[in-house]
């Protein structure tokens, strides 16, 4: 656990020491508050739209940000050779892909209690309503739900050599099943066979990261998951987890470190 | 002189392009508005922005239903029309957008039984404070596309609504800038002079204007906005009715009959003022006795 | 005296990379025995199967037969490089972290008490001459510093096997002349040092065994006093006999 938790140090040193978390929120916070500061029709009551625009930056933000961090991890410790040293200690394989998944994350755990506490300042100044617990469940699932993207993206790094290749093949899968996910039993239906059936398959074998994005619960106040379901999501995100994490060790353990 | 040399080059290249810059300012307005324009949106997507300005459109349904609201993959269920955004309860189009928007059927699966815990299920319409959410929405699809006309009239009714009168009346003038064509703009000012502003000669000039729009770019087409006429005419034959044109006003009515969903109801407001028009005004009685 | 490092028959084979070429045979049948407090040479051209034995010491590479065990422990078990201290050849450190933090993940993966790191950073940086760069990033280092970094990492547990992959490479004179000290004064320690070297003359300075391996064969092994005797040559003659190289006469 211990060797774990030092890779895992590292890599969230890696992503305060980086700019990229600090261009990102610099980013969501001025597009956020030029949005809340224009003024339309003279009208203060509107704020459903900043929480809307600030949610989604926030969304694409922590998706840059979890994909990018993870997909650049092993092929860097693999490109520096920084994995001969390490693994020259006693540590395995399978701890290096623990240590890295925990760090990566961490770090996105970080960075969105930073930008939900900035969002919770902006969207309770304006409606001057706090619904803490509300904001807490949302994190909660954003960030069980980042574990599935991150543990998706550690085999996509063992499996694509170019980091870049892989960071664009998953943002694109990711992206895919948190539009359509939904939707592809209603998909299938209208195929003929056997593409039914292939999408069907799809339909149950994919992770429906869609059910974590509860923004819409949000911007619109509406009541949020229960206990029940949110430990049930959380359940179903950790077994994602487990299967991705499990596949990057089966192909990591028999991969020659050298690029 | 050999360390000031790629210093002078540089500003010999400056200056060259400084120079090309005063020669090109022209030829390029020429090639390109674009950076004529003061609109920040259009300077950066030029006539891109429209794609986006439908986007927002939806945006703002969206946010009247609160996030309750069909996906691409429910077209079919979509709403049809903007209707609904204008509708008051009970409306035919507000009974029918009830149907329409009813596109959650039971679960097909444990997928989706579980997902719907984590998205809005209820079909519900904005109301009290909420009401100005579709606003901002509105405001961006309109500058994105300031020819798209239902933006300004959609957004007038809730300003009107809100009680937002003058900001009502200026974006309709905004609208009626971008589109002078436009006799559903006209349409829309007019209520808000007759309604809100009661200044009834000016409402009458403007919705005679909007009939004579309609008659220029609808009358020879195959399948005219009969729906607008309707409305254009029977607001504009109220007012003639009130000022005693009684004449006018049938001949109003008759043309939108046509047009109108209820034309039985609209005949017999017809036979009404033609009997009123037929009998001998009150005044003119006692002078004939 | 007790083997240190142990290989017996080791066999290393890699898959051909088309359809048409055999397998690569990058290790054959290698027999090996470094005794503690030894600094033995391990030698040859490049692509002779130096780092391929090193890879298979330290479990990068599992060897397609015989058998390999440091300290009496197969290679295959992580617990087998507890006490041994390896520099990579040519590694760019995390250019994020200070040689400082680089050093303290390292102890804190050997579960090094604090204190103790704490007191092995400070030892470990004066020995490398890397006191005063301790909090600067190391993306902010030389070669030669780099280099020394990694040395430092290298004995972060206080081996008592170390396994240097040319750790002169790309180094200066200087630099060279620094790492051989410092090689020099961890055999006076009793340190078993494995290294492998194209400078010979550095070899021969502070080895006290040498093997000399081409194309994965064990061609010859012992103390370097005994081969300069016994093939009445200098170390670099005997390297370039056994390579197989002709010298070309001029004209």
């Amino acid at each position: 656990m211990k060797t774990v938790l030092a890779i895992s140090g590292i890599v969230i040193k890696e992503l305060y020491r980086r700019k990229d978390f600090y261009v990102l929120f610099v980013l969501t916070a001025v597009i956020t508050l030029l949005m809340g500061s224009v003024s339309f029709f003279h009208d203060t009551n509107s704020v459903r739209y900043v929480k809307d625009i600030a949610l989604l930056l926030i969304w694409i933000s922590a998706l840059v940000i979890a994909i990018g961090t993870t997909a650049r991890q092993i092929p860097a410790e693999r490109e520096n050779r920084t994995i001969f040293p390490l693994l020259a200690k006693p540590v395995t394989r399978w701890q290096v892909i623990l240590g890295k998944f925990a760090g990566c994350w961490l770090a996105c755990g970080l960075a969105l209690i930073v930008l939900y506490l900035f969002f919770g300042i902006v969207s309770g100044s304006r409606d001057h309503h706090w619904p803490l617990l509300n904001f807490c469940t949302a994190l909660w699932l954003h960030w069980v739900m980042l574990g599935v993207v991150v543990a998706f993206v550690l085999l996509g790094s063992v499996v694509f050599t170019a980091p870049s290749s892989n960071a664009t093949i998953t943002f694109i899968v990711v992206l895919g099943i948190l539009f359509l996910g939904r939707y592809l039993n209603q998909v299938a239906l209208q195929q003929p066979e056997p593409l039914r059936s292939i999408v069907y398959g799809l339909y149950f074998l994919i992770p429906h990261l869609e059910w974590y994005d509860v923004r819409d619960l949000i911007i619109y106040d509406q009541n949020l998951v229960g206990w029940m379901d949110c430990a049930l999501a959380t359940l179903y995100a950790v077994i994602y987890m487990a299967v991705f994490l499990l596949g990057t060790w089966l192909v990591f353990r028999r991969k020659a470190l050298n690029l | 002189m050999r360390k000031l040399g790629p210093y002078l080059i540089l500003l010999l290249l400056l200056t060259a392009g400084f120079s090309l810059a005063t020669v090109l300012q022209e030829r390029v307005s020429g090639w390109s508005n674009r950076g004529d324009s003061d609109n920040v949106l259009k300077v950066l997507l030029g006539d891109g922005r429209r794609l986006f300005a439908n986007h927002f459109f939806v945006q703002a349904d969206i946010s009247f239903h609160s996030g309750y609201y069909p996906s691409i993959f429910d077209q079919a269920n979509r709403p049809k029309d903007n209707r609904h955004l204008t509708a008051k309860e009970g409306e035919p189009a507000a009974e029918e957008h009830e149907k329409q928007m009813n596109f959650l059927g039971p679960p097909r699966d444990w997928i989706e039984r579980f997902g719907r815990h984590f998205i809005i299920t209820g079909h519900t319409h904005l109301e009290g404070n909420n009401r100005s959410e579709v606003l901002p929405w509105l405001k961006l699809s309109a500058e994105l596309d300031p020819q798209k006309i239902e933006t300004y009239t959609v957004a007038a009714y809730w300003l009107r609504d809100l009680g937002k009168i003058k900001e009502a009346e200026r974006f309709l003038r905004e609208g009626f800038l971008n589109n002078p064509e436009s006799y559903e703009i006209l349409l829309e000012l007019g209520r808000l002079y007759y309604e809100h502003n009661h200044d009834v000669a000016r409402a009458r000039k403007i919705w005679d204007l909007a009939l004579r729009r309609w008659s220029e770019q609808e009358a020879a087409n195959k399948q005219p906005d009969l729906l607008k006429l309707d409305q254009i005419a029977v607001n504009l034959a109220h007012l003639e009715e009130q000022e005693g044109k009684l004449a006018r006003a049938i001949q109003l009515l008759e043309l939108c009959k046509k047009g109108s969903p209820h034309p039985e109801a609209l005949q017999k407001q017809i036979d009404e003022l033609k009997q009123k028009l037929a009998a001998p005004p009150p005044s003119a009685a006692p002078e004939a006795r | 005296m007790e083997a240190i490092v142990e290989t017996k028959n080791l066999r290393v084979e890699f898959r051909a990379q088309s359809s048409g070429q055999a397998k690569k045979v990058a290790v054959k049948d290698l027999n090996l025995s470094i005794r503690a407090g030894e600094v033995f040479g391990f030698l040859g051209p490049n692509g002779a199967g130096k780092t391929t034995t090193m890879n298979v010491l330290l479990g990068f590479v599992n060897a397609t037969s015989g058998a390999a065990s440091l300290f009496g422990v197969d290679v295959r078990e992580p617990i087998a490089r507890q006490r041994i201290g390896y520099l990579p050849e040519l590694t760019y450190y995390y250019k994020f972290l200070t040689a400082e933090e680089l050093l303290r993940f390292y102890a804190r993966i050997f579960s090094i008490p604090r204190t103790e790191a704490d007191r092995r950073i400070d030892q470990l940086l004066k020995l490398v001459e890397l006191e005063s760069a301790r909090q600067r990033p190391i993306k902010t280092y030389s070669k030669g510093m780099q280099q020394r970094v990694g040395l430092a990492q290298a004995l972060i547990n206080n081996p008592d096997l170390l396994i240097l992959d040319e750790p002169t490479s790309g180094l200066d004179p200087l630099g060279r002349m620094k790492v051989r000290e410092i090689i020099q004064r961890l055999k006076n320690e009793g340190k078993t040092v494995f290294f492998s070297s194209h400078e010979l003359g550095e070899v021969e300075t502070v080895c006290d065994r040498v093997a000399i391996i081409n194309q994965g064969e064990l061609k010859v092994e012992g103390r370097v006093a005994d081969l300069v005797e016994k093939h009445q040559a200098n170390l670099e003659q005997i390297f370039l006999n056994i390579i197989g190289y002709q010298p070309q006469l001029s004209a």
